[in-house]
């Protein structure tokens, strides 16, 4: 698998890529699974059942603050991407590397939960709803989607992102969740280049087990 | 995951190689995933289907079905209109697990002479599974 790291990329440059390679994958089976690691500027994604009536301000006051809404395809409701939040996307043939989508989103959710634990961050999953969380709040969350057996979207961790953005929606859907970040558990300042070191170790760590 | 031995294929369906199964039904056909997609995915929360009356050729994406967080994309094996759709999953999405071959997506009135040449008897479909 090739890991590709982007830095800040607009989320229709990075979505635009993710089709490229999931093409080129479907097209020509021995092409190498490819992760993409990148942070978005910042950004609100409608999933395919998310209700505008999650977010909770008015157009013209994201639109004064330069965010963007936009509407995608993966599973879910809201999510807010922004600057200080670590986001991959693996596009991997699952079918090719006998992986089922359940057991490919564990993985996902250990990946978050081994790089946390590194920095002392123990954190957990709620079966009922994918991502990792601290307590009643989440740190990481995951959307992902699968066209002709190939992954694409994936993972979001906060490592140090501005909060407040969280609030003006009912994130995924649920009302009364709130979000934490890396930093905010810590109490101590971390980069963003730091976390995504050691999550290249844990990618490589957990997808060598199951993908070629 | 289900080992390929534990797989239930029935005998007098057709398969893509996007694992959509086709059965012929007189002038129509109807169309569902095979036990192995409904396995892959786990728990299917819901089904996104057309609407009556929507065309579609061969290659489109038809619907949807979500799992998990997970969106997969499912697409049509023949070109055709849509005269039915399968409306107990939007109530019961979880049918498709229990039992993917009763559990049809759509039915389709194929617009060309129906185009099985593409699709995998069985045998060819199990040997796709094997790799």
């Amino acid at each position: 698998m090739q890991i590709e790291q982007l830095g800040t990329t607009p989320y229709h440059r990075a979505y635009d890529y993710q089709m490229k390679l999931l093409k080129r994958l479907h097209e020509d089976d021995k092409k190498d699974d490819v992760c993409l690691l990148l942070e978005h500027p910042a950004v609100f994604t409608l999933g395919r059942n998310a209700s505008p009536e999650n977010i909770h301000v008015p157009k013209a006051f994201l639109h004064k603050k330069g965010i963007h809404v936009i509407q995608i395809e993966r599973g879910g409701e809201v999510t807010y991407h922004g600057p200080g939040q670590i986001v991959c996307y693996p596009i991997i043939n699952l079918r090719r590397n006998k992986l089922r989508i359940v057991d490919y989103v564990h993985t996902l959710e250990q990946i978050m939960l081994e790089v946390v634990l590194h920095f002392g961050i123990k954190a957990k999953r709620d079966c009922r709803n994918p991502g990792i969380w601290v307590g009643d709040s989440k740190l990481g969350s995951i959307g992902i989607a699968v066209r002709h057996g190939i992954s694409y979207h994936g993972l979001a961790l906060n490592v140090n992102p501005d909060l407040k953005p969280f609030d003006w929606v009912s994130p995924c859907g649920l009302d009364g969740v709130t979000m934490t970040s890396m930093e905010q558990e810590l109490q101590q300042a971390l980069t963003l280049k730091k976390v995504e070191s050691v999550m290249i170790e844990q990618i490589n760590r957990l997808f060598r087990r199951t993908i070629n | 995951m289900k080992e390929i031995s534990e797989l239930r294929l029935p005998e007098d369906l057709f398969y893509s190689d996007d694992h959509e199964w086709v059965q012929k039904t007189g002038d129509t056909v109807k169309i569902g995933i095979s036990d192995y997609a409904q396995d892959q995915m786990g728990d299917i929360v819901f089904v996104e289907m057309p609407e009556v009356g929507d065309t579609f050729v061969k290659g489109d994406e038809f619907g949807t079905l979500e799992s998990v967080k997970a969106v997969s994309e499912a697409f049509i094996p023949i070109s055709g209109e849509v005269i039915a759709i399968n409306e107990a999953l939007e109530d019961a999405p979880e049918l498709v697990n229990e039992d993917p071959y009763a559990s049809w997506i759509i039915e389709v009135k194929p617009s060309v002479e129906v185009e099985f040449d593409g699709l995998l008897s069985r045998d060819k479909y199990l040997e796709l599974l094997q790799g």
